[in-house]
């Protein structure tokens, strides 16, 4: 059944994006026994917690997920409290370490606050994985200032080949914005004086959300172990730089195009008729 | 989960199918249910709200236009002429004087009837149709208007537009939909606009706007003929407000949110050193480490 997970997936890549979460409990409720299938194959936004033992925010998705708990990569516990909970090898355990500080400073000098949260697994042929979190919202103080999400998650497999190391990308942008306006102008008639009758109230929203994928594979020195650290930092560096282009020229681009593709501000009635004055003007030049 | 519950999901999925891409989401739905009895016995309804609140056209029988199919359009029966049936399917366009039967599932029109328009609003109604239209024709290129009277409401009239755009091959779609009505006792006009647009290649990106826009009847528009073109001007400036506004929109979202979110590049100008960011943390770990043992 293969074909009920496409169809599922296909599903979610047309629903809106601003009801994700909504949609995909549905889905796990329709077909409880595709739930895994479904929750490890669609992003939904990351969930901000806050670590019991050190008081600091991380994230919570899929890959951090045991049961009903979440492991926090400061502390490495579980909440709530889970006593077998899935851990990494000490070894890995201690690369998490340095990888959560070494993308706490990309962080900070790419997001100028968030939360970031890196988890590491061990794979069963030796390798690695891991991902890494990055989550910005913008909270307004009113109604009317702009509110605004950016999610990233960035999954990647690593396997060592000597002194190469190959990675496997996978890396999503879940971004989503909301502008409200209102304006009241007054309706000017020709010949009358303004009065209260005659104002125009206007009351609006805009909302922009969604979220793009994509992968790269590349391979990489292997010094020592620190090495997967500042290989996969440079990777996710490039692609978020990337994304941001790409998210910028669809979301304020291409459905911007779409927008004034439906209406045009012009009269294309007019327009039309100058180019036929234009072409009359040309065959008249030309008979002369 | 019960039949009934899982109709409920898969009514519910449809009703937010993105403009041209209600079949897609049909298809989905009908293998995530895999059970075509219950399938079709359960979601004519939500088809039929998803296509009323869309705008969904049609071609008119017998005509060369297409017209609107919405709630505005839709006939009302009076008891005892149909028997009890509480909604009917049958709806009409003005702008023929046809009535017709309408397929929610094939959006196809068929047994059309003559209608005999309203002696009274019918002349105000139709040079608001013709205005409309050569409104339609001055910015949409692809539009459908519908221009209605009310029934009960002698004084009302309903004007609505509709722009889609799909293009499947480039992975978007797009839908332009306005609505005003035009209310001469108590003298308002409310109006809606409301836009859709997605972007699926390689992602899932969506644009949803409402704009709604309030004013009363300006003194020298009166429900006669020669006011009809008047209410359009008034719309067409409306809307091409709305239009620049929304220009403005994009612009400030692009400027602050989206830059707020996420710098291009951090205060440097420059990329990370990921060695610096490293040796900077392990260095503060030596220092901590060094510390420690001096204390032993």
């Amino acid at each position: 059944m293969a074909d009920l997970v496409d169809s599922m997936l296909d599903l979610m890549r047309r629903l809106p994006p601003t009801r994700v979460e909504e949609n995909v409990n549905s889905l796990v409720g329709m077909c409880p026994d595709y739930a895994d299938d479904l929750l490890g194959s669609v992003d939904q936004p990351l969930k901000v917690l806050t670590d019991r033992a050190t008081g600091k925010e991380y994230l919570a998705c899929d890959y951090n997920r045991d049961g009903d708990s979440y492991r926090s990569p400061w502390s490495n516990e579980y909440d709530p409290p889970l006593e077998d909970g899935t851990v990494p090898s000490s070894k890995l355990r201690k690369l998490e370490i340095t990888a959560n500080e070494a993308f706490d400073t990309y962080r900070e000098m790419y997001y100028e606050g968030g939360v970031s949260s890196v988890f590491l697994w061990d794979l069963d042929d030796g390798g690695f994985a891991g991902v890494v979190l990055l989550k910005k919202s913008l909270n307004p103080s009113s109604a009317s200032e702009p509110s605004g999400s950016w999610d990233s998650i960035h999954v990647f497999e690593a396997a060592e080949r000597g002194r190469q190391a190959h990675y496997k990308l996978t890396s999503t942008v879940m971004l989503q914005m909301v502008d409200r306006a209102t304006s009241k102008t007054d309706n000017v008639f020709v010949g009358k004086e303004k009065d209260e009758k005659n104002e125009v109230k206007r009351e609006g929203e805009v909302t922009l959300s969604g979220s793009m994928t994509r992968q790269t594979e590349q391979d990489w020195p292997l010094q020592e172990q620190t090495s997967h650290i500042t290989n996969t930092g440079r990777m996710i560096e490039e692609m978020e730089i990337k994304m941001r282009n790409l998210l910028q020229e669809v979301y304020f681009g291409k459905t911007r195009d779409v927008v004034f593709d439906l209406r045009s501000l012009d009269d294309l009635e007019k327009a039309r008729r100058q180019r036929e004055l234009q072409k009359e003007l040309v065959g008249f030049i030309k008979t002369r | 989960m019960e039949p009934e519950e899982r109709i409920r999901a898969a009514s519910n999925f449809l009703l937010q199918a993105p403009p041209g891409e209600i079949n897609d989401v049909l298809n989905d739905v009908r293998n995530i249910v895999s059970d075509d009895e219950v399938l079709q016995s359960g979601v004519l309804s939500a088809l039929r709200e998803y296509n009323l609140a869309q705008f969904i056209t049609a071609e008119v029988p017998g005509h060369q236009h297409q017209c609107i199919v919405s709630e505005a359009a839709r006939l009302k029966v009076t008891e005892g002429e149909e028997g009890e049936e509480e909604e009917t399917d049958r709806f009409w366009d003005p702008r023929s004087r046809t009535s017709f039967k309408f397929d929610h599932l094939s959006l196809e029109a068929s047994d059309p009837q003559s209608v005999e328009p309203e002696p009274e609003s019918e002349p105000f109604r139709a040079a608001l149709e013709a205005s409309t239209l050569t409104y339609l024709g001055a910015h949409f290129r692809s539009g459908v208007a519908s221009v209605f009277s009310v029934p009960e409401k002698a004084d009302q009239y309903i004007i609505q537009v509709v722009a889609n755009k799909y293009n499947p091959a480039n992975f978007w779609s797009g839908r332009w939909r306005s609505e005003y009505i035009i209310d001469f006792g108590a003298r308002t006009i409310t109006g809606k606009v409301l836009l859709n647009v997605h972007y699926y290649e390689q992602g899932n990106v969506q644009l949803e706007t409402k704009h709604a826009i309030s004013l009363a009847v300006p003194p020298t528009i009166t429900a006669t003929a020669t006011s009809a073109s008047k209410v359009l001007a008034l719309i067409e400036v409306e809307e091409s407000k709305y239009q620049e506004s929304l220009g403005d929109t994009y612009q400030e979202m692009g400027e602050k949110t989206f830059k707020g979110l996420r710098r291009a590049l951090p205060m440097t100008r420059s990329k990370l050193d990921w060695d610096k960011v490293l040796g900077y943390k392990l260095g503060a770990e030596l220092t901590a480490n060094k510390g420690a043992f001096g204390s032993s």
